[in-house]
């Protein structure tokens, strides 16, 4: 009881003093929270996932205002503070406010044991898609001073983020409302051979902890898009590789199963539910082609875009257009005003 | 004297015979005393601009319980049944004697409503899959279905008061409409499925698919009728008349690897695994094929698929052909598996 009461004491000086401490610049906090949709995955991934959440200069002031969040999906190999070192995303913020332009900002952990979840859902890696589509929202909808309705939720990425971005507005079209690609990876379907499979069948413990970028990535998707809870070797995949040198195909099929180029047709539905998608990449950048390959593919299904070819290659400028595009971006899209009471 | 009619009524649909558009017939079904059927057009608005010119408005078979009459204040849960390839909705509730199931089932205190649409396309079937050629059958199912059967009857209108279950293209259906919605449905039953594994072609194969003209559909048989209905439904294609396809076969007589991969990609078993929430999700999983029905195989593979990610689930091989236990089973088996399953309300 007397701990109660001084718990109330707590919160109410709490309230008092958060007028005095005036929030001048973005504010960015790294915070935890739990995805239930995590749980039971065989690589061992904490359901506790770390988020980034940036809040606006005067968030704290005014208690009675709602935001538009932007979501923004990380990027392959490197854990989520690492990430940030890289990109800052706090200066975007910064900078729409100083435009007038108001919005939460979120950057939530898409990191595993082997260096990322593809923002994709199996056993072997967890339900990263879910994680989220379901329960990061949920989490800032509860936590945050939110516009909580899909009018007012974008969501971008970048590489892996990308193909997270691309794959999320797919299956879960009643969440985000506009998107944004940046330098997408993994779009075209990749292709599973005999000689990919022996080599993946033969890495041992220590190889992959060795693993360069590339070899990391073709082992990382493979427990993404291809798990086997029942599988002999210590990733948890199905390679399809037999006993006799062959390569079965439902591992291919598989991949196939999560290629966004592929997928298409079948979420046309859901592309079409978007406000607006954009996409851009830099023209040197390895991605180029399978980026092309899937804006024809949107051409040809009659899916409107906005599409930038910038002078760059696959990282050199990102940090600089989260701030120069991609957030300007969803400041035109998003809606800063509730469309519902139940936004107010 | 009911059993002597259900008895003839059973021996013709055995009879049943293809009419002149190759699709399958059957005499109407018996309507025990006490239930109610009504047959009525759904709008379909998943199903606008289609390039086939599939009709927009599905007639559906609604299928109510004896006592939906009596208790104004009862809500009821639905089973929603999705009928096979080259068959209509209506032709497959006959075939199946679907109110002779509900009243039976009703009469051992199982009340449902059951709800046949139909998705009867152009090439004899709609795969159920989302299509600019065909239309967007998948979502069809899920939304347009369901918001007016929950809109218009009195039925448990949440996820616990709602089945799938579906024969042969309509087992495909229901695998993947389960899969891709599976906030709309509790349980879900595929009898016989179809289309487990990826479809593949020889290049003999795909290109006698590609040389069908498109006014010879309909006399090209049963089997490639199957192949057309799939390629415009997985490997749309808006740009190419008349069919509106990317076919299996290149301009340059080979294989097409990237329309396969979007054959492969609408396959129950490449989509499981990266499903395995959504299967975990559902109340009930239930699934059976005759011994002598030649997808035997290909359902047993779904079987092992789902035993390998540790999904629970009803599984049994029964002696049968591809069509002679399937009205009597989902009767027998289904229906009051379900009841254990589904909110039934009272």
């Amino acid at each position: 009881m007397l701990k109660f009461a001084i718990g109330a004491l707590g919160a109410a000086a709490l309230a008092i003093a958060a007028p005095a401490l005036a929030q001048e610049q973005a504010r960015i906090e790294l915070m935890t929270f739990h995805s239930p949709a995590l749980e039971g995955n065989l690589e061992g991934n904490d359901p506790e996932r770390k988020v980034y959440v940036v809040t606006p200069p005067g968030y704290d002031e005014d208690s009675t205002r709602h935001y538009p969040v932007v979501y923004y999906l990380h990027g392959y190999w490197m854990p989520v503070e690492v990430q940030q070192q890289g990109f800052q995303i706090q200066e975007a913020v910064q900078e729409a406010s100083d435009n007038g332009n108001d919005v939460i900002m979120v950057m939530p952990d898409g990191f595993s044991l082997r260096r990322g979840g593809f923002y994709s859902s199996g056993p072997t890696v967890g339900d990263y898609e879910s994680m989220v589509a379901e329960d990061l929202v949920s989490w800032v909808d509860a936590n945050f001073r939110t516009i909580p309705e899909r009018a007012s939720r974008g969501l971008a990425g970048h590489s892996m983020g990308g193909y997270g971005t691309i794959r999320i507005a797919m299956k879960h079209p009643e969440v985000f409302s506009s998107i944004y690609m940046m330098s997408a990876c993994c779009l075209p379907p990749q292709p599973v051979n005999a000689a990919d499979a022996a080599r993946i069948e033969g890495m041992i413990e220590e190889d992959v902890a060795n693993a360069g970028f590339g070899e990391l990535a073709g082992v990382s998707t493979l427990a993404a898009w291809s798990p086997d809870p029942t599988a002999d070797n210590f990733l948890k995949a199905y390679t399809g590789l037999q006993e006799d040198g062959t390569v079965e195909k439902l591992a291919e099929y598989r991949m196939a199963a999560n290629s966004p180029l592929v997928m298409l047709p079948q979420y046309l539905p859901a592309l079409e539910s978007l406000e607006a998608i954009a996409i851009d990449i830099g023209d040197q950048d390895f991605l180029l082609e399978g980026n092309r390959a899937f804006m024809a593919e949107l051409d040809r299904f009659g899916v409107e875009y906005i599409f930038e070819l910038y002078e760059g290659d696959h990282g050199n400028r990102i940090r600089e257009r989260i701030r120069t595009s991609m957030l300007p971006f969803f400041v035109e899209h998003l809606d800063v005003m509730a469309r519902t009471a139940e936004g107010e | 004297m009911k059993s002597a009619l259900l008895a003839a009524a059973a021996l013709l649909s055995l009879a049943a015979v293809p009419a002149a558009a190759q699709n399958i017939t059957a005499p109407d079904a018996v309507v025990p005393e006490g239930i109610t059927v009504e047959a009525v057009m759904v709008h379909g608005a998943t199903l606008e601009g289609n390039l086939e010119g599939n009709a927009l408005e599905r007639e559906v078979m609604v299928v109510l319980p004896p006592s939906y009459g009596e208790d104004p204040t009862r809500h009821y849960p639905v089973v929603y049944y999705l009928h096979g390839f080259a068959i209509s909705g209506r032709d497959f509730y006959d075939y199946m004697q679907v109110p002779t199931a509900v009243a039976e089932n009703a009469a051992a205190g199982r009340e449902f409503i059951v709800v046949v649409p139909d998705t009867l396309t152009a090439m004899g079937g709609s795969m159920y899959s989302n299509s600019v050629t065909t239309g967007n059958f998948r979502d069809f199912i899920a939304t347009d279905l369901v918001a007016y059967i929950d809109a218009n009857y009195r039925t448990i209108p949440t996820r616990e008061g709602r089945g799938l279950v579906g024969h042969s293209m309509g087992g495909y259906g229901t695998w993947v409409v389960a899969m891709t919605h599976p906030e709309v449905f509790d349980s879900i039953w595929a009898q016989s499925a179809c289309c487990i594994s990826p479809r593949r072609e020889s290049v003999e194969s795909a290109t006698a698919m590609a040389s069908v003209p498109r006014d010879g559909v309909d006399q090209s048989g049963f089997g490639m009728r199957a192949g057309l209905a799939s390629a415009v439904a997985w490997s749309p294609n808006p740009q190419k008349p008349p069919f509106y396809v990317d076919w299996a076969v290149n301009a340059d007589g080979a294989i097409d690897e990237h329309v396969l991969a979007r054959w492969a990609a609408n396959s129950p078993l490449a989509m499981v695994s990266s499903h395995i929430t959504a299967l975990e999700s559902f109340d009930g999983i239930g699934l059976d094929v005759g011994d002598k029905d030649g997808l035997v195989r290909d359902d047993t593979l779904i079987h092992q698929e789902l035993e390998k990610f540790g999904i629970d689930h009803e599984w049994a091989v029964y002696e049968g052909t591809h069509t002679d236990k399937i009205g009597p089973r989902f009767k027998d088996v289904v229906l009051p598996w379900l009841a254990e399953h589904l909110d039934m309300g009272e």
